[in-house]
């Protein structure tokens, strides 16, 4: 049985119908594209795919999420680390240094099989379904460093930064939850690593970083509970105390 | 009122003023080219995720290039050939293995009187081929351009680009002998 590989046919190429689509053929090339790919059916099958393609992607890959990636890793440094650490101190390391003080260590909220909560005070809420390893980390800095939270407590002045480990979810909210009050810290793209956006709480008493990870849009400002999280969405609660 | 203060670029800066881009570029890269790069990553990778992260790793490369990027002759070439050689690079770096790949696709088939899809059989012999072979045959099998065309584009000589298409063709005949037997690829010459 002889099979058939393909290759470009006399007049049909499908990187041409793609030229084609995206206006990059001009004049006489371009009408006699266009009459050809009207008149062939494997062009046409071409065309059909470029429009499989478009839709596949609105679906997968919205722009926001899209647009969230790219940036994160032109943010990134040429040759970056794969630790959270290492990706945390690079961001962080100016901040340090404009400050005055020297980078310690982080901690993770990591959810394990069967974990009610981490080493760090994070919460997770029973319940949530639990797609892979979907996580959070919460980093603080301030003039110890930059560390982990321990037992929720913050110094003034302390800048908090939220790290999202996705693993394939595509939307995230991180909300703060204080008595009567709620603020979103971010709402968009789960990104993987640190958000854009350090945070100072500014509050005292007690508050809850909620972080939500799901596979839907999360309206950030409608979570003012841990009541008000979608359902099937994953949530790491992380405490807070001044 | 809320305890919460954000700190404007309190991570490394607000990610699109980092990296320097314009106002609506990315919009506009995505609009044109985002759909056929994903698709193409989606055949190569088989796998969602690696291929949403070759989709935004192609267009950082082409960012960092825009100037050649928009410069190119034809930027939907460009693109797609980045998009490629990441995919390949990926693939070889997990060591895809076109043996259990084939043997995949020979029971995939209902029916064995009929051959595997042509351009699903020519996505998993790439593995089997050397580096510079594989994307010279993912131009002229899958974005079906002339040799001609594929010489040009990669600064080759034509004999170059046929030699490259026959090495591509001497590794997929010796990997089909032991998976596929039955089945039979066009001879070097035929090209």
């Amino acid at each position: 049985m002889r099979a058939d590989l393909g290759g470009p046919g006399l007049s049909c190429s499908s990187l041409r119908v793609r030229r084609l689509a995206a206006g990059e053929l001009k004049g006489a090339l371009r009408e006699e594209a266009a009459r050809h790919v009207a008149e062939c059916a494997r062009c046409q099958e071409t065309v059909l795919e470029i429009e499989a393609e478009k839709a596949e992607l609105q679906r997968a890959v919205p722009f926001e999420a899209f647009a969230a990636g790219v940036a994160e890793k032109l943010a990134r440094p040429a040759a970056p680390s794969r630790l959270p650490w290492g990706r945390l101190v690079s961001r962080w390391a100016p901040l340090a240094a404009a400050a005055g003080v020297a980078l310690v260590a982080g901690a993770s909220l990591v959810r394990g099989p069967g974990t009610e909560k981490n080493a760090a005070g994070g919460v997770l809420v029973p319940g949530v379904r639990s797609k892979g390893a979907a996580s959070a980390e919460l980093f603080v800095q301030d003039a110890a460093g930059v560390h982990a939270i321990t037992g929720g407590s913050v110094t003034a002045s302390a800048r908090l930064l939220v790290s999202l480990h996705p693993s394939g979810r595509t939307y995230a909210a991180v909300v703060l939850l204080e008595p009567g009050e709620s603020s979103v810290i971010y709402s968009g793209a789960a990104l993987s690593g640190p958000l854009p956006q350090a945070f100072e709480w500014t509050g005292s008493g007690d508050a809850t970083v909620v972080v939500v990870l799901a596979d839907e849009p999360v309206d950030a400002a409608r979570i003012h509970a841990l009541a008000d999280v979608p359902r099937g969405a994953d949530v790491v609660r992380i405490p807070l105390r001044r | 009122m809320a305890g919460l203060r954000v700190i404007e670029g309190g991570r490394a800066g607000a990610p699109a003023r980092s990296a320097g881009l314009p106002a609506g570029l990315l919009a506009e890269l995505y609009e044109k080219h985002a759909a056929q790069v994903y698709g193409r990553c989606r055949f190569l990778l088989r796998d969602d995720e690696l291929a949403r992260d070759a989709l935004q790793e192609t267009f950082v490369k082409a960012l960092r290039s825009i100037e050649e990027f928009r410069g190119a002759a034809s930027p939907t070439t460009w693109i797609l050939r980045i998009a490629t050689h990441h995919c390949l690079n990926e693939r070889r770096a997990a060591r895809a293995s076109w043996r259990g790949q084939l043997e995949a696709l020979q029971e995939g088939r209902r029916h064995h009187t009929e051959p595997p899809e042509k351009r699903e059989l020519v996505r998993v012999l790439l593995a089997a081929a050397p580096e510079e072979a594989q994307e010279v045959a993912m131009l002229y099998y899958v974005d079906e351009l002339s040799q001609q065309e594929i010489a040009d584009e990669m600064g080759r000589s034509l004999p170059t680009v046929r030699k490259r298409l026959r090495q591509f063709l001497a590794a997929a005949r010796k990997a089909l002998r032991d998976s596929i037997p039955e089945l039979e690829l066009p001879e070097g010459d035929d090209l």
